[in-house]
């Protein structure tokens, strides 16, 4: 059964108080081995980092504003060949979602795995928060304080003058922020000065936790779902609203450079090798010359809608909304709005909710029933 | 004027769209001359990328032919096309391609009529809708960028 408790972050330490909780899952061997962002770089940048030794956990933040790689692929990477080790994995909502959508395609495995799932108040784009950093020299760890602060109680966005920086796009319309699936969660809204804890009891009991409702963490919830939410459906409706051609779609991509970022910093796109990268798509040269002939003028290279609607339909169903596509993209495409809209209506016709839960299948993957 | 032909790529089942298409042949039954067949050994194997590949090549139509439901020769496959098919439209009619150009039909072994007569049907409605926009795909990429090739916008002429 899991119950809740609060972990008592001294003088607002919030900080402290979860290093201190993940150092007690590596002494008490509740876990061999933590994935977590560790502060790298003189606080610049995080970085995420399997962790053995206690001691590295003094620059831990599982509350990273950074998500400069999806974990899931990690996560991926170290559970694929189920290699018995207890790994305690520091995950964002949509890290989980993508992770349970990567069980389900037979990527990942969760034996032996500890989800300590965190409530997420939203990520910056990796440079834009190494350049504050910079500005703001000391003043970084008081700021961030507030804006902390703020942010716990379910305000969406400090105001720029507060804090020059905005959300990644993919957060700014992010309605799942907080753990579905999870063994522990480690939760921010709305709890005053400590850290939210949902838990097995027996866990609990292990770790010496002080089972203890929370109070004032569904209202936080409640409130930010409201703005995300109207967020959300505005920019479903403005690209909706766009796309009535063919050539609306074009007009959105027309700036891409087929570098596949995109598609190596997906977490769902786990093909070792891309089928745009091998030469199914790329014929003897003597053919573009006489497509070119044919219709006067040749965009090149030839494939650019043809791999983003690919790419639409394998991932598109499994979407999760983490947005690496468009932190990733050199271009800054609209891949987030694009597939988030498109994921959206698709989930909603084949009645599916990827990293809902492990029991639901993807659509694509099972036989519908229809009476014959 | 001479009358729009589509051009539709068709996608067929070895056991029971193609064969079909074949009986249609065998039969001297009438069915218009707009259909290019790719044989496939299964409805369910058909890739979403090459119904795409084909529309934004140009094609005015694709169809995908396969058993009838409970008939597929590998039990499941046309369901499996039916799930992805029914993915594909729903992505293609969010992004402005017409997702009505894609058809997916049974159409048994013994169906040569049927056959002969989908295609008619087919021909006839992309006759109304008129050909595909990416039929002349450097139009589309210049309606995007708003300008003439080589990215000059063009200005108005000034001659006073």
């Amino acid at each position: 059964m899991k119950v809740e408790a609060v972990l008592k972050a001294e003088e607002g330490d919030i900080l402290g108080a979860s290093r201190n909780f993940l150092a007690k899952l590596l002494a008490e061997g509740l876990v061999d081995y933590l994935l977590v962002p560790l502060e790298i770089s003189h606080g610049r940048t995080l970085a995420q980092t399997l962790v053995k030794g206690p001691a590295h956990l003094d620059r831990a933040n599982p509350f990273s504003p950074v998500m400069p790689v999806s974990s899931a692929a990690i996560v991926a990477q170290l559970t694929f060949d189920k290699s018995g080790k207890k790994l305690g994995a520091v995950l964002k909502p949509c890290e989980i979602r993508a992770l349970v959508e990567l069980v389900k395609l037979e990527q990942a495995s969760l034996d032996n795995l500890i989800i300590i799932g965190t409530d997420c108040l939203g990520t910056y784009e990796v440079e834009d928060y190494a350049k504050l950093i910079d500005k703001m020299k000391g003043t970084a760890k008081k700021k961030g304080a507030q804006v902390l602060a703020d942010m716990r109680q379910g305000i969406a966005e400090p105001d720029t003058k507060t804090l020059p920086l905005s959300l990644r796009p993919a957060c700014k319309m992010c309605n799942a922020f907080t753990p579905l699936i999870s063994d522990i969660t480690l939760g921010l809204f709305g709890v005053g000065d400590g850290i939210f804890t949902s838990l097995d009891s027996e866990l609990a009991e292990k770790l010496g936790l002080e089972v203890k409702e929370a109070s004032g963490r569904q209202e936080a919830i409640a409130q930010l779902l409201d703005s995300r939410t109207q967020t959300r459906e505005q920019v479903f409706a403005e690209f909706r609203g766009k796309m009535e051609t063919i050539v609306d779609f074009a007009d959105c991509l027309d700036t891409c450079i087929m570098c596949y970022a995109c598609s190596s910093a997906c977490p769902l796109c786990y093909c070792r090798v891309c089928f745009f990268r091998t030469d199914t798509f790329e014929p003897e040269s003597e053919r573009y010359y006489r497509w070119a002939e044919r219709e006067g003028a040749l965009r090149m290279p030839t494939e650019i809608l043809l791999y983003h609607l690919t790419r639409l339909n394998h991932v598109a169903i499994s979407c999760c909304g983490c947005g690496m596509c468009e932190s990733a993209c050199p271009r800054k495409l609209p891949l987030t709005t694009i597939f988030q809209t498109v994921g959206d209506g698709v989930q909603k016709a084949l009645n599916y909710v990827p990293g809902r839960s492990l029991e639901e299948e993807i659509p694509l993957a099972t036989i519908p029933e229809v009476k014959v | 004027m001479t009358e729009f032909e589509p051009r539709i790529v068709a996608f067929l089942c070895n056991w029971c769209a193609y064969r079909g298409a074949d009986l249609a042949g065998t039969s001297r039954f009438h069915y218009p001359q707009n259909v290019r067949v790719i044989r496939l050994m299964c409805s369910g194997s058909i890739d979403p990328v090459y119904v795409l590949k084909a529309l934004l090549d140009g094609a005015d139509g694709v169809l995908i032919g396969g058993c009838h439901l409970g008939n597929c020769h590998y039990q499941d496959g046309n369901y499996k096309a039916m799930r992805r098919v029914e993915a594909l439209k729903t992505i293609l009619h969010q992004v402005g391609i017409d997702e009505e150009r894609v058809w997916l039909r049974w159409i048994d072994a013994s169906e040569g009529g049927l056959f002969s007569e989908t295609i008619q049907q087919m021909v006839d409605e992309l006759q109304a809708k008129g050909p595909n926009p990416m039929r002349k795909p450097w139009q589309v990429w210049q309606e995007t960028v708003g300008c003439q090739p080589l990215g000059i916008k063009s200005k108005p002429n000034k001659r006073r």
